[in-house]
């Protein structure tokens, strides 16, 4: 646990000054993660090109992803199509790579939407104890009697179709996660004496939760976040594979399997491959940097589940 | 452990009047008529008010929502779960046709996970930090990143080039009993799958309990005394690391209620999950309102049998 002579600091970060300015400060801490996780930082760097191929997605790709040549339907990959293109002639190379715009836009959106809300929740269900923190641990345990996909399909389903209602669907199912771990450090934060010392000084719960006990949750919180984005990038892609996501035409890497399924009894090899590895490598990229993330930030965890 | 068993049942019971309530809600705020799934955009606009009155009457949608979820309620007691808008079958029926395949899929899965998963993790826990540790590490991070449904289409298009081969679609209603050749060739596929990502669990798991549980002082005896280093493991410090992996088992099982949607889906198999996809595509609100409650209160349920099973496994937990 900090010590509470250390949680002003977090707060107030000194001013920047020329060595000691906020870009170098940054390097400094990057190049530090790369030394004492090398690994991880290679994963970083991995996730970080998806990042960047999602963003420059429009000048990367060679074709217009949405649009049909009827010349070249259902080719094998060769030089003009790298990846082969799909039965109305799209490009499946250029749907793969846009296709990474929409799972890292949802999975980020609904990870940090679902984590935050939870966070929240967990922050004001551990401080204040009592009836509300019962009826909300009940409420966490009802959720959490859903498998996941199968309360984001229920919710999609509900919400209808579209981005919005598809990263809604997935934060609700991250809510339940940050409200317990967030819950868990609550409770044990509290009872610290600086919270008491805080109180004893007239402080307002607010005040005590937000320069006091949040600080505490902050790693918690940006290991939640990272170690849930592989799991809500896997839900994203099943949704559209089940025709409950981001509706066609939009190439996502989900729709695109189950356009493969939907189009004929046997699907051609290339449209099932590399969408398919473009999910596993995004998520085993995100998975191993939330991985590194998490053993810096937290070492008692190291190695556990 | 009787009171122990009436709590838990009783913590269940809750648990499930919760989820039917949620389940309700979310089935309920569904935008635009169900009229519209039923008849189509162009089919409603066809209808005059009197008609979609009648209709709605007739489903049981015009009454006000506290008095429709009891109405649910009731049904499920007296063991009707309702109609689908587009099929003669209704969904007692349809659960009883197609729920034994996706339980035999999730059985199957189960042993498959423990089959593939503890060996491996018996494996690194021997040696921690060795190649072959890295090694399973490695693999299973990679088990959970690989969508099922995906390694599932892979599995059909590889088995159907490479050998020609393509799993039967149906057993013509034969059970396992009858034709358990048949039966095996549909389950296995989805079962395999769907171990995969269970094992990756399972592996991590048992690797970091049997860690736990060889720094013991009873396993340092069983070593003090001369017992080879592979009985220790097997024989004497494995009973007691299975315990937290046998409760993971249960949580996964939510994780094979609900992969077996995608799953089944990407190999064909006509069980309970196929039908959940073709709900969803129909927007069958009674038949989504009633597969999410029944896999809901299967995985609360199955929860309840593995806690109980820990607990008269382990007297300290009963005790507590």
């Amino acid at each position: 646990m900090t010590p509470p002579t250390e949680v002003p600091s977090i707060a107030t970060p000194p001013a920047a000054s020329g060595k000691n300015s906020l870009p170098a400060r940054v390097l400094a801490g990057l190049l530090g993660f790369a030394r004492r996780s090398p690994l991880s930082a290679f994963w970083g760097v991995i996730s970080l090109s998806i990042l960047a191929m999602a963003v420059a997605a429009p000048l990367i790709s060679p074709y217009d992803p949405l649009k049909s040549d009827f010349r070249r339907m259902q080719k094998a990959p060769d030089e003009i199509n790298f990846f082969g293109s799909d039965q109305i002639g799209r490009d499946n190379f250029s749907r793969v790579i846009h296709g990474s715009r929409i799972s890292l836009t949802v999975a980020i959106a609904a990870v940090l939407l679902g984590t935050t809300l939870g966070s929240i929740w967990g922050l004001a269900s551990g401080y204040f104890g009592g009836r509300f923190d019962i009826i909300s641990q009940r409420i966490i345990e009802f959720l959490q009697a859903f498998p996941d996909l199968i309360l984001a399909m229920a919710i999609a389903m509900a919400l209808g179709s579209g981005t919005g209602t598809v990263i809604i669907a997935i934060a609700i199912t991250r809510i339940p996660f940050g409200g317990r771990v967030i819950r868990s450090v609550v409770l044990s934060t509290k009872e610290l004496s600086f919270v008491e010392a805080a109180r004893s000084l007239g402080a307002s719960h607010l005040r005590i939760m937000a320069r006091h006990i949040l600080p505490q949750c902050i790693a918690p919180f940006l290991i939640l976040a990272t170690t849930h984005l592989g799991v809500a990038i896997i839900i994203e892609a099943s949704l559209g594979f089940l025709g409950v996501g981001i509706p066609p035409p939009t190439p996502t890497w989900g729709n695109m399997l189950a356009d493969a399924l939907n189009a004929g009894i046997v699907p051609p090899w290339w449209l099932v491959l590399f969408p398919g590895l473009a999910i596993t490598i995004t998520v085993l990229a995100f998975n191993l940097l939330g991985d590194g993330i998490r053993d810096i930030l937290d070492p008692r965890l190291r190695g556990s589940v | 452990m009787h009171s122990y068993i009436i709590r838990r049942l009783f913590a269940g019971a809750v648990t499930i009047l919760g989820v039917s309530v949620l389940v309700f809600i979310i089935m309920r705020i569904m935008p635009g008529d169900p009229l519209t799934a039923i008849f189509g955009l162009e089919g409603m606009t066809k209808l005059t008010q009197a008609q979609r009155d009648s209709y709605m009457a007739e489903l049981g949608l015009s009454d006000p929502l506290i008095v429709q979820y009891f109405n649910w309620i009731a049904d499920i007691a007296r063991g009707e779960l309702g109609r689908s808008f587009f099929r003669a079958e209704s969904v007692g029926e349809m659960i009883a046709r197609r729920g034994p395949l996706t339980a035999q899929i999730a059985v199957l899965s189960v042993i498959l996970s423990w089959i593939i998963g503890l060996p491996v993790a018996i494996v690194s826990a021997l040696r921690p930090n060795s190649i072959g540790d890295n090694l399973g590490r490695l693999v299973s991070i990679t088990c959970l990143a690989v969508p099922g449904f995906w390694l599932g289409m892979l599995i059909v298009l590889a088995l159907l080039f490479g050998f020609g081969y393509r799993a039967p679609l149906t057993a013509n209603g034969a059970s396992v009993f009858e034709d358990p050749w048949t039966i095996f060739q549909m389950v296995i596929g989805p079962a395999f799958v769907l171990a995969l990502g269970q094992a990756a669990y399972i592996t991590r798991m048992a690797r970091s309990s049997l860690l736990e549980v060889v720094r013991e002082d009873y396993v340092r005896t069983a070593r003090a005394k001369g017992l080879n280093g592979r009985l220790v493991i097997t024989l004497h410090a494995l009973p007691n690391a299975l315990l937290p992996v046998i409760t993971l088992s249960g949580i996964l099982l939510g994780f094979v209620l609900a992969g077996s949607i995608p799953v089944e889906r990407a190999f064909g198999t006509p069980g309970l999950g196929f039908a959940m996809f073709n709900a969803v595509k129909e927007r069958d609100i009674f038949v989504m309102q009633n597969l999410v409650f029944l896999f809901s209160v299967v995985f609360v349920f199955l929860n309840i049998m593995v806690d109980l099973i820990i607990a008269w496994l382990d007297p300290r937990i009963r005790y507590q």
